[in-house]
């Protein structure tokens, strides 16, 4: 996995891509060397282990923050997000996810979480922000997607390498600032349907459109 | 079971955390049902992943990872490990009692109507849960774009074949259908419209998927 990294960034250097060049512990064969970390933390919460997941993760997720529009608050949302690995990595089985996928998740619902809370002028929310994007079935042993699964993150950046830079324009900003693609479609001065079909392009290659999909 | 899934763009727009909030709940729900989904979205989820990590870093405070550990030892029990959450669906969190005996209004024929917009206060998206009572017919229609409806209980067909339990409806504002409610029991549906809904003809509520 390390290594595929160090090629995906040489494919890629025209954009901004990591500087951060940690390698923790070589991958015990298969097993994802954050995921191990996050065990560590898990099962026996493991400060050292924390503070290295911290170390890599966090600049990240305050960057996730600023991109999202929500830089005086960038801080907080590390620290929450932080805490909520603390809290859950009890929960984490590294056979159902790379680490980096489980804490973007976590990072995901937590800006959701934090944009609601700064908006809501209710005081009740009637559904928490869990019940709607906590994925479901993360109990269940389903060794074949289990494989597919630990199998995406590596597959996803090799094949984000290959993308046109227009393509993946559109999906950073669909992932990193929280646009709606209309909104991008707006912001590049381009048809929404070219949005889409870059958009569509893009998940064809990454294997995420259902061959039996008529869209 | 579920044949028909939101399309792939949707299910980014999910996993990217962009969704209204009854727009994610209709996803929410059919994910609950769909392992092929629930794939799609995990694929999805490494690629919010590894989009994070190409894009550029911002240091945190000197004194960030200071803070979270004084964080965890002052107050532990805010901090403490969680346990696996009882899985309740979001829908009975939602409704509080079983959709069959909310108090439905009956709207035109077999057709019944019930808008829970008020459970979605800070935002503009129009949310309705419409009943068509088992081997009922609703009126022929058309739909207009930008709708998401699931269905939650029974099963209809029109031309474009059977819609179960769990099923994504999209239809095409081109498409006129004419559901019928197959199986014995009432099939119900929950739809998310964008706002502010257009009121045209005598009938001001008509409603997706049955009718408009
Ligand atoms: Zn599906």
């Amino acid at each position: 996995m390390i290594a595929i990294k160090r090629s995906t960034h040489a494919t890629v250097k025209e954009r901004p891509v990591t500087t951060l060049d940690q390698k923790p512990a070589k991958a015990e064969g298969r097993k994802d060397p954050w995921g191990v970390l996050l065990e560590k933390v898990g099962k026996h919460q493991d400060r050292a282990a924390y503070q290295a997941l911290f170390e890599h993760f966090a600049p990240q997720i305050k960057y996730y923050a600023i991109s999202n529009g929500i830089a005086n608050h960038a801080e907080e949302l590390v620290q929450e997000v932080f805490i909520s690995i603390w809290r859950r990595s009890c929960l984490y089985d590294w056979r159902k996810a790379a680490a980096s996928t489980w804490i973007f998740t976590i990072a995901r619902n937590q800006r959701i979480d934090m944009l609601r809370k700064l908006q809501r002028r209710n005081a009740e929310m009637a559904v928490e922000t869990e019940d709607l994007w906590q994925i479901p079935g993360e109990n269940e042993d389903e060794p074949v997607t289990s494989l597919h699964r630990l199998m995406s993150e590596r597959r996803i950046r090799e094949s984000l390498g290959q993308l046109p830079e227009e393509q993946i324009t559109v999906i950073a900003k669909v992932y990193m600032e929280h646009k709606s693609h209309q909104m991008v479609a707006d912001e590049l001065g381009i048809p929404l349907g070219t949005v889409k079909s870059r958009v569509r392009l893009a998940l064809n290659k990454l294997k995420v459109i259902l061959q039996d999909q008529n869209v | 079971m579920t044949r028909h899934h939101p399309d792939s763009l949707t299910l980014m727009e999910y996993s990217a955390g962009n969704l209204s909030e009854p727009r994610a709940l209709c996803i929410r729900l059919h994910l609950e049902q769909c392992p092929e989904c629930r794939g799609r979205v995990d694929t999805l989820d490494s690629l919010g992943a590894v989009m994070m990590d190409q894009q550029p870093k911002v240091s945190v405070s000197d004194t960030s990872f200071e803070q979270l550990m004084a964080r965890i030892d002052e107050a532990p029990e805010d901090t403490s490990p969680v346990a696996e959450a009882p899985k309740v669906s979001p829908l009975q969190k939602l409704l509080g009692q079983d959709i069959n005996d909310l108090p439905w209004k009956r709207q035109l024929g077999d057709v019944s109507v019930l808008d829970i917009t008020d459970k979605f206060p800070d935002q503009h998206d129009r949310v309705v849960l419409q009943k068509l009572v088992a081997g009922g017919k609703a009126p022929a229609h058309t739909h207009k774009g930008d709708e998401t409806t699931v269905i939650l209980q029974g099963a209809f067909s029109d031309q474009n074949g059977v819609f179960n339990q769990w099923d994504f409806v999209s239809l095409d504002e081109h498409d006129e259908h004419r559901p019928v409610a197959v199986g014995n029991e009432d099939c119900i549906t929950l739809s998310v419209l964008s706002a502010p809904v257009k009121l045209t003809g005598t009938f001001t509520r008509l409603l997706n998927p049955f009718i408009r």
